[in-house]
């Protein structure tokens, strides 16, 4: 009988896990009865630029550099990236107002705004949608006992790195199989002292009470 | 215990199942994920038939707001078979930006968007928008989270956002929800959510009642009786 080892076992269960969340995600409830995402897995080296765009943006984002970090230490273990885009013109007609503009024609018309995270202006329908697959594909992998959590910073820099092409929006799912679940209660970024010195500049009156106007 | 009686029985006992799954379904929407774990998604449940019955009064209305929406007499009509209707909304979308400046909006910051014009309060405009739409996107965490169980309890739902418009529109939903959208739930034999015929505001099940049992049999028998 031909032995397989763990190592072996946890990966190819990883990627057919993330072969069925991209079909729970492809077959998503979504309203307009059409899908138009596009989706994409990434292998190490692409979550590997991911990482250190995302730890680029430190001085304008922390989370983002926050989630760099992270993604350095997930792909020391079993990890997937499932990367789903979207366009972000209207073809709904619903004409709903949500948007800001008064039709979706008059949003189809606007001028298109470049940034690095994401192109707009959007339909929220259109992202509805998006986000409608995201979380069917967060949910196919709950179930099937993988450690997930939804990105909106791994989607961003996939979109600026042109990891993902020909969409205006993204959003990432990220898998693992790591022994330990990675995505909550990331404690090990912080210092005590860093994270004391962080909690009493963001909430002072915390530990000093309300004291009233404080002069500069 | 008569057919008939047990027959009423099981009438009654799938309203309380349709009471149950409400609610879990609501459990199951607000543990969802929210963006950036900020909560912000209410949800609130119909299961009076008269409530339900108001709201599909008030999206029939607004069929006649934008020629865009005719097709919110179809929803009306589904959303009478419904045993309950669950509206989610969110409430940071229109006044508490996420801050992160993503340009979903199309405004590159979320200071230009909190600057921005915002819609007029017509008939015609069913979210008074810009909204912020990283915000607004966690509807979709919600009603997938409230899909997703409905699928495993076996609860038959259609999605709707005709009804969270005039919900919005009624004030049943709190002042300052932005965007909200509707999930209607059934415990019946055949979904009232699927195989819908063209026409269905005139041709469905309560018209059909009304021109073949209500008003042809009465005739029927005063003439061969």
């Amino acid at each position: 009988m031909a032995i397989r080892e763990m190592d072996d076992l946890v990966q190819h269960g990883l990627d057919r896990v993330v072969e069925l969340m991209a079909l729970a995600a492809h077959n998503s409830i979504r309203l307009g009865g059409r899908n138009t995402i596009k989706m994409i897995t990434v292998g190490r080296e692409e979550m590997e630029m991911i990482a250190e765009f995302c730890f680029s943006l430190g001085d304008m984002s922390p989370l983002a550099a926050r989630d760099g970090r992270h993604m350095i230490d997930l792909i020391k273990e079993p990890c997937s990236l499932l990367i789903i885009g979207d366009k972000r013109r209207s073809y709904f007609n619903y004409d709903c107002g949500a948007c800001g503009y008064r039709t979706c024609r008059d949003l189809n018309r606007a001028e298109q705004m470049e940034s690095l995270t994401a192109r707009g202006p959007s339909c929220q329908f259109r992202n509805i949608n998006m986000n409608l697959a995201a979380s069917a594909a967060a949910c196919a992998a709950w179930r099937l006992g993988l450690h997930c959590r939804v990105f909106s910073t791994f989607g961003f820099a996939a979109l600026a790195l042109e990891i993902i092409e020909d969409v205006d929006l993204v959003v990432s799912v990220s898998v693992s199989a790591a022994k330990k679940d990675p995505y909550f209660d990331r404690h090990k970024f912080w210092t005590t002292e860093y994270w004391e010195e962080i909690f009493n500049k963001e909430f002072p009156t915390y530990n000093r009470g309300f004291i009233g106007a404080i002069e500069e | 215990m008569s057919m008939e009686r047990s027959i009423k029985q099981f009438e009654a006992d799938r309203m309380d199942a349709v009471k149950i799954a409400a609610r879990l379904l609501l459990a199951s929407a607000t543990t969802a994920p929210r963006v950036g774990g900020v909560g912000e998604c209410t949800i609130h449940i119909l299961d009076d038939e008269c409530d339900i019955e108001d709201l599909c009064q008030k999206v029939e209305e607004m069929a006649t707001d934008n020629e865009s929406w005719q097709f919110f007499l179809r929803d009306a009509q589904m959303l009478r078979d419904a045993d309950a209707v669950l509206l989610i909304t969110s409430l940071r979308s229109k006044t508490d930006p996420a801050d992160i400046n993503c340009n979903m909006c199309g405004k590159l910051t979320c200071e230009y968007l909190r600057e921005a014009e915002e819609l007029p309060r017509e008939p015609a405009v069913a979210y008074p928008g810009p909204l912020c739409i990283f915000r607004a996107n966690n509807i979709a965490y919600a009603i997938d989270g409230m899909i997703s169980l409905a699928r495993n309890l076996g609860i038959d739902y259609g999605l709707f956002w005709s009804a969270g418009a005039a919900a919005m529109r009624m004030g049943l939903l709190p002042k300052n929800t932005g965007f909200a959208m509707a999930v209607g739930i059934s415990v019946t034999e055949k979904s009232p959510f699927r195989d819908i015929p063209l026409q269905y505001a005139h041709y469905n099940e309560k018209t059909m009642h009304d021109r073949i049992i209500r008003r042809l049999w009465p005739q029927f028998r005063s003439i061969y009786s």
